[in-house]
């Protein structure tokens, strides 16, 4: 072979490496996938982010906090703040009795005179699901459905055609149904015009919504079942 | 045959280059590429094949690498044109070379070996 052959072939391999190369990269690194949003919508993602930083921030100081408060005092004091802390998460999640204004809603069947039978009208669950999201939507921070406190894990269930929340069955209409608020009046006027009042009136249900200075919420009694919880995303996590 | 090292440092050189240019060709041209590939790899193996049969002639060698690369992706071109995946044809053809040149390549060196071995016999007696 001269001494040009050689060269002319290595030339030829340095192209066929070359090819090779780029040929592995892209088929490694797939399709390259495109940032189509606008100014607005990364404005946006980039609030919601601020929000989420801002609030992961507070919960590191509040956290700080508490560390301090431990540090700083004696044992008994420890204790004190520790017990605070744990009748703060009981209140928070409902195991105690909670007093404050709020609304109650009756919930009365809805007579018509009609050729037909009309039958006894009852809750179901998809309805009191639906009061549920729109009372927490307008700001209630407990709800009690007759004697059942809603805390985040009741679970409400439709068993045998009777609606069930907590485990028990709901009683036989007519249902009173507490909300506890910081503003009732608000929550009031919002319930008043709420599409859940439509949906019930659908069913042959009223809902009759009042003010409240002094209720008194029962507390959930059942064991709390933490076992089914699953650690979520981070952004979904917000209070 | 002394100079053999030299296309293969140009072989890993040119993999290095690739690599590090962190190039990407458009999702589009990714056939012809494959393509490109294929036909290169032919010819490498072409080449390889005619220096051990001793028929290795340089610019058999540089047209043919030239001329299968552009051959293959016109083919790929006219496919996506028509709306044929014709290039599924050079894959073929040159999925079957690759196959025979490596055969032949196979028997030239259990052929030389064999031979080398004989000869090697013939010299003990």
């Amino acid at each position: 072979m001269s001494k040009r052959t050689t060269w002319m072939i290595s030339v030829i391999f340095l192209v066929i490496g070359f090819m090779i190369a780029i040929q592995y990269q892209t088929t490694k690194a797939g399709p390259v996938e495109r940032d189509t949003r606008d100014v607005w919508e990364i404005r946006e993602a980039l609030e919601s982010q601020q929000t989420q930083q801002q609030d992961l921030l507070e919960k590191i100081s509040k956290a700080d906090r508490t560390i301090e408060k431990y540090q700083e005092q004696s044992q008994q004091e420890q204790i004190e703040t520790l017990k605070s802390s744990i009748s703060t998460l009981e209140r928070k999640l409902g195991l105690t009795q909670q007093t404050g204004s709020g609304i109650i809603i009756e919930v009365k069947p809805i007579f018509v005179e009609t050729e037909e039978v009309q039958s006894y009208p009852s809750i179901s669950p998809e309805l009191l699901t639906r009061l549920i999201n729109d009372l927490n939507k307008f700001g209630a921070t407990e709800i009690a459905i007759g004697n059942e406190r809603v805390t985040n894990l009741s679970p409400v269930r439709g068993v045998n055609g009777y609606t069930y929340i907590n485990n028990r069955p709901l009683p036989p209409l007519p249902v009173t149904i507490y909300a506890l608020s910081s503003n009732p009046e608000k929550l009031s006027d919002y319930m008043v015009v709420s599409q859940s009042k439509d949906y019930f009136a659908i069913e042959n249900l009223e809902l009759k919504v009042s003010i409240k200075s002094n209720i008194t919420l029962p507390e959930y009694e059942d064991p709390l079942h933490l076992e089914v919880l699953q650690k979520g995303e981070m952004g979904e996590t917000s209070e | 045959m002394n100079r053999m090292w030299l296309p293969v440092l140009f072989l890993i050189i040119g993999v290095a280059v690739g690599l590090m240019t962190n190039l990407r060709i458009p999702e589009e041209y990714k056939d012809y590429l494959s393509i490109a590939v294929l036909a290169a790899f032919d010819t490498l193996l072409g080449g390889v094949r005619a220096s051990l049969e001793k028929t290795f002639n340089e610019t058999v060698f540089v047209t043919g690498f030239f001329s299968n690369v552009a051959l293959a992706a016109l083919l790929a071109f006219v496919g996506v044109q028509l709306g044929i995946d014709l290039y599924l044809a050079a894959v073929f053809a040159f999925g079957v070379r690759l196959f025979q040149n490596i055969a032949v390549i196979r028997r030239q060196v259990i052929d030389q070996r064999l031979i080398t071995r004989k000869i090697e016999k013939m010299r003990q007696k």
